[in-house]
């Protein structure tokens, strides 16, 4: 399946769209990860933990978003787009969505 | 279209200022700020303590004590006492009632309305008459002072500034400021509380003897009670400057503090 | 207890924390930002545009969506120095310079992927930035944020 942020995949043509297609989930975090956060928060740097926490949680959001463009058939989803919302504490929901096509 | 590698300068999204100058200029606005504020607002409570009569006071806050009176068989020769003291005060505008509280720590209150709050665990600490009633005439100094009123309106003031100010919270600076400026001033209306106090005692005994006796047993007092007596000396912090103050002002006076004690008796 | 000492505690402790807080944080500050300074300079051979076509003479030979997204703190002095600027309002600076350095933290690891997949340009870049609302203590949170860049990276034949 090929992914792409622009409105065409590079180097070929759109025969067929289909629609939005998303994908989306909600994680959250083990306190574990808070308490090196804690103490970050004295010193500042990278919160290693968040930064995998979140890359993992947007693959995953990613994966799901693919399985709904294969589900209508398509072979390539284009203009991709995320969004990451706090919805509750030390909760966040990651969203990927674009449109899925049929590409030559 | 040909690429052309070139990186654009770093340091143009981030200020140029230093962040230990900055942290200065802010900590001076705010020390600044709430230090108007708080001198501002102790100026209008001195105004409202100075025309607020001493009627209104008592109608305004007579229900303060009512629920306290534990009605205790020591509340009419302490009152007595106070009255006798309160008698070398001419212009005494209250009509100053004594409550006793059940409390093992000694302790003494100037409560608004004119109500004297003494613990019982003071009355069973003191040792002879002179003693409590210069810790009395101490609290009388209070009322004549309105340092009790002053404190009251002080308080609220202080809880309005703080609450205000909380927003940013930045390590509750201005909670600090407000804080120690509320220490500062107490000690000046317990030296003149002190002051007023020795006076009564001396109009009333003829002589000051004794009247220190509570801050002298204090060092040895502290050993075995711990806690105990610390609570009134938290209120009324005694330090080695305090007993002298009391020496020079008996010194200055001609006061005589080597007399028999009067021996304490509270029982009606 | 002699009267002062309570204030001076009370005063000194954030004091201290504030000292110590500062030093580390401008020095992990400073190295953070040498380092993205070098590896800005390693990778600025691979271009990434915020356009979407790419040159018309490119021959493309394929595509993928490359991503590259950090989680910055920041430490208690800055936030403290932002909390008093909120009284006076004006740039926080502090925060303008942890934003920055996770906005270089989050293009260049979106290059650095991009090149390992064998890509060689990146485009139609896109950065989003999210504040994380996770809280330890009522008041005190965790004080993140997270920068994602993102993109279509190019395999352009070897020039």
């Amino acid at each position: 399946m090929k992914l792409s942020n622009t409105e065409t995949i590079p180097g070929h043509t759109i025969r067929e769209f289909y629609g939005v297609v998303s994908g989306s989930t909600v994680r959250a975090k083990h306190v574990g990860r808070d308490l090196m956060a804690g103490l970050k928060n004295l010193v500042g740097g990278e919160l290693k933990g968040y930064t995998e926490l979140l890359q993992e949680a947007r693959q995953e959001a990613v994966d799901r978003m693919v399985e709904q463009a294969r589900s209508v058939g398509a072979n390539a989803v284009v203009n991709v787009r995320f969004s990451t919302s706090s919805v509750t504490q030390g909760a966040a929901e990651l969203f990927a969505y674009g449109t899925a096509v049929q590409v030559d | 279209m040909k690429f052309e590698p070139r990186l654009p300068r770093d340091d143009v999204n981030v200020s140029r200022t230093h962040p230990l100058r900055e942290t200065a200029q802010l900590v001076a606005g705010v020390t600044l700020l709430t230090g108007a504020f708080v001198v501002a607002a102790f100026l209008a409570v001195e105004l409202g303590v100075r025309f607020l009569p001493a009627s209104w006071e008592q109608r305004i806050f007579s229900g303060w004590t009512e629920g306290l009176d534990e009605a205790d068989a020591r509340t009419e020769p302490v009152q007595d006492l106070v009255n006798r003291l309160a008698a070398h005060w001419p212009e005494n505008p209250y009509d100053l009632r004594v409550v006793i509280l059940e409390d093992e720590t000694p302790n003494a209150f100037a409560a608004p309305g004119g109500s004297i709050l003494v613990t019982s665990g003071l009355l069973d600490a003191a040792e002879s008459e002179n003693e409590l009633a210069f810790v009395l005439s101490h609290e009388v100094g209070h009322f004549r002072g309105r340092d009790h009123l002053r404190a009251l309106g002080r308080g609220l003031v202080l809880q309005v500034a703080v609450q205000t100010a909380i927003a940013s919270s930045a390590a509750n600076l201005p909670a600090l400021i407000t804080d120690l400026a509320s220490r500062s001033f107490g000690r000046e209306q317990e030296q003149s509380a002190d002051a007023f106090g020795l006076g009564l005692v001396q109009a009333e005994y003829g002589h000051v003897s004794g009247a220190e006796n509570f801050f002298e047993r204090l060092p040895d007092a502290r050993a075995d009670f711990g806690d105990e007596l610390g609570a009134w000396f938290a209120t009324h912090p005694v330090t080695e400057g305090r007993i002298e103050e009391l020496a020079d002002l008996t010194r200055r006076n001609g006061w005589q503090d080597e007399a028999p004690l009067r021996p304490l008796h509270l029982s009606p | 207890m002699e009267p002062w000492i309570e204030p001076a505690i009370r005063l000194g402790f954030p004091l201290a924390l504030l000292a110590v807080t500062y030093f580390i944080g401008s020095t992990v500050e400073r190295r953070h930002q040498h380092n993205l300074r070098q590896r800005e300079l390693r990778s600025r051979n691979l271009p990434a545009l915020t356009f979407a076509t790419p040159p018309a003479d490119w021959r493309i030979e394929d595509s993928a969506l490359v991503t590259g997204s950090v989680v910055i703190s920041i430490d208690y002095f800055k936030r403290f120095l932002a909390g008093l600027r909120g009284l006076f309002g004006g740039r926080i600076a502090s925060y303008e310079s942890l934003l920055d350095r996770a906005r270089r933290e989050a293009l260049l690891r979106l290059k650095e992927s991009a090149f390992e997949g064998g890509y060689r340009a990146v485009v139609n870049v896109r950065l989003e930035t999210s504040r994380l609302a996770s809280s330890t203590r009522r008041g005190e949170g965790t004080s993140g944020v997270e920068v994602l860049a993102f993109g279509t990276a190019l395999k352009l034949p070897r020039v």
